[in-house]
Parts: C-alpha cells; sequence; structure tokens
C-alpha cells in the first residue's frame, strides 16, 4: 500500500514540474510575441530559432504530459533544450562585443537581452529534467488521470501553447514572406 | 526558409492533437533540421566562417614571484 501511495506521489510529483516547465516556457513565449506585437519589437532570424526551440521543447513536454508511461516525450524536450542552447549561446558571444552592425536586438528585462534570457531558460531546462531523473527516477504513469487538475492544466497549455505556434506561424509569414527575414519591417505589409 | 520551419513545427502540433505520433514526430523533425542548417547559414560569414575574432584574449602578464614555490 505504501509503495502505491508513494509512486503516486512521485506520478504527480513529475507531471507538476513538468506542468511548471510548460508554463515558464508558455509565459516566456507570450511575453516575447506581447514585445513583438504591442512596442513593434521584429524578432530577428537567431530570435525566431530560438523561438522554435523553445516551442520544440513544449511539444516534448506535452507529449511527456500526456503519455507517461514513455520517456519519449522529454528526450525531445531535453534535446530542444540543447538546441535552445547552442543557439543561444551562440547569438550571446555574436552581440556580446557590441560592434557596427552587432548589438543586442530589442529591449532589456532586468538588463538582460532576450538571447542571454534564453541561454539561462536553457539551463534551467536542463536542470529540471535533471533534477526530475535524479529525485523522481523518471516514473512512469500507469494511466493519465484526465479528471485530475494537473491533468486539465496540461491540457489546456497544450492548446495555448499549439496557438502560440499557429500565430508565430501567420507571423513568420507576413514578416519574411518566401525569403529571408529582417528586423527592418514586415516583408508583406511593405 | 524560416516559413517552412515554422510550418512543419505548426503541422506537428496539429498532427500531435490529431492523435498522429509518428507523423507529428516526423514533422517536429524536419523542423529541428531546418533549424539547425538555417542557424548554420545564419552564424557563416564568408568573411570570418564560423570564427568569432571580436572575441580576443590575451594572457595577462604576471610577474614572477621570486622564489615562488
Amino acid at each position: 500500500m505504501k509503495a502505491i501511495s508513494e509512486a503516486a506521489l512521485a506520478a504527480t510529483l513529475d507531471r507538476l514540474i513538468l506542468c511548471l516547465m510548460l508554463l515558464a516556457l508558455a509565459g516566456v513565449l507570450t511575453a516575447a510575441m506581447g514585445f513583438q506585437y504591442l512596442d513593434g519589437e521584429i524578432p530577428c532570424p537567431l530570435c525566431l530559432l530560438e523561438r522554435v526551440a523553445m516551442f520544440a521543447c513544449c511539444f516534448g513536454l506535452m507529449r511527456q504530459l500526456r503519455d507517461g508511461g514513455s520517456q519519449r516525450g522529454a528526450g525531445v524536450a531535453m534535446i530542444s533544450a540543447v538546441l535552445l542552447l547552442v543557439i543561444s549561446v551562440r547569438q550571446t558571444l555574436l552581440d556580446v562585443v557590441p560592434r557596427p552592425g552587432h548589438a543586442y536586438i530589442g529591449a532589456a528585462v532586468f538588463g538582460l537581452h532576450m538571447a542571454v534570457w534564453s541561454v539561462l531558460i536553457a539551463i534551467a531546462l536542463l536542470i529540471g529534467f535533471a533534477v526530475r531523473l535524479a529525485v523522481l527516477g523518471g516514473p512512469n504513469w500507469p494511466s493519465p488521470a484526465q479528471s485530475s487538475t494537473l491533468a486539465r492544466l496540461s491540457t489546456g497549455l497544450g492548446v495555448y501553447v499549439a496557438i502560440l505556434c499557429a500565430i508565430n506561424f501567420i507571423s513568420v509569414l507576413v514578416q519574411c514572406g518566401f525569403g529571408q527575414c529582417h528586423t527592418t519591417g514586415y516583408a508583406l505589409l511593405r | 526558409m524560416m516559413l517552412a520551419v515554422f510550418a512543419f513545427l505548426a503541422l506537428a502540433f496539429l498532427l500531435d492533437f490529431l492523435g498522429r505520433s509518428g507523423p507529428a514526430l516526423i514533422c517536429l523533425a524536419a523542423s529541428l533540421v531546418l533549424t539547425l542548417w538555417l542557424f548554420a547559414w545564419e552564424i557563416y560569414s564568408p568573411e570570418y566562417g564560423f570564427r568569432m575574432p571580436w572575441l580576443q584574449v590575451e594572457l595577462e602578464q604576471r610577474p614572477l614571484l621570486a622564489g615562488g614555490a
């Protein structure tokens, strides 16, 4: 009986950690889109690629939340977090020395720009996955409890992130058209 | 190219919601491969290649301590 309750607790904690990661990423993506549409900050190509890595991480998290019997979703999310780290570190190194044509794009939040925040987010995600495996051991859930609050929250967050992805697709179409992306304006609105 | 990246990504989410996990994963993989290719293209410079010559480091000249271990 005690073993069953411990397994249930581990599964609930696991779901909670994954939900928090998804919530954090949804918040960051919403903030990035807020800066784009409300403040008129057009994202650079590397910023867009960072968004792609974040969306892919969300995809893995959503998959893991839906299918707790496999760790495939967590694997997808970890690969995406590494990709986010690689892109954001390179962009940070690109702009860390201000020179003509190269400087951080967009507003700084608490003194840090999007690229630097992305480095911190990627590291936080990887630490989160490591802690999840170290403490909980990657528990397998017997079957998803669809009626639980966490299950409803994860489903709602998944739908929200998918809508954000669709909006981003349309936004990229307007910004880049079928060619290169520029931060000078929206290609289809010229 | 960026449009193709986001198109595959959005398609992956759509297929995942429709319960087509296999094709969704393939679309996501296609999106990530295109992302890597576009990333390499974006950071490549005809002048510097993939190097970052604006990052310069030098060894600090420190006086040797007399009689140091």
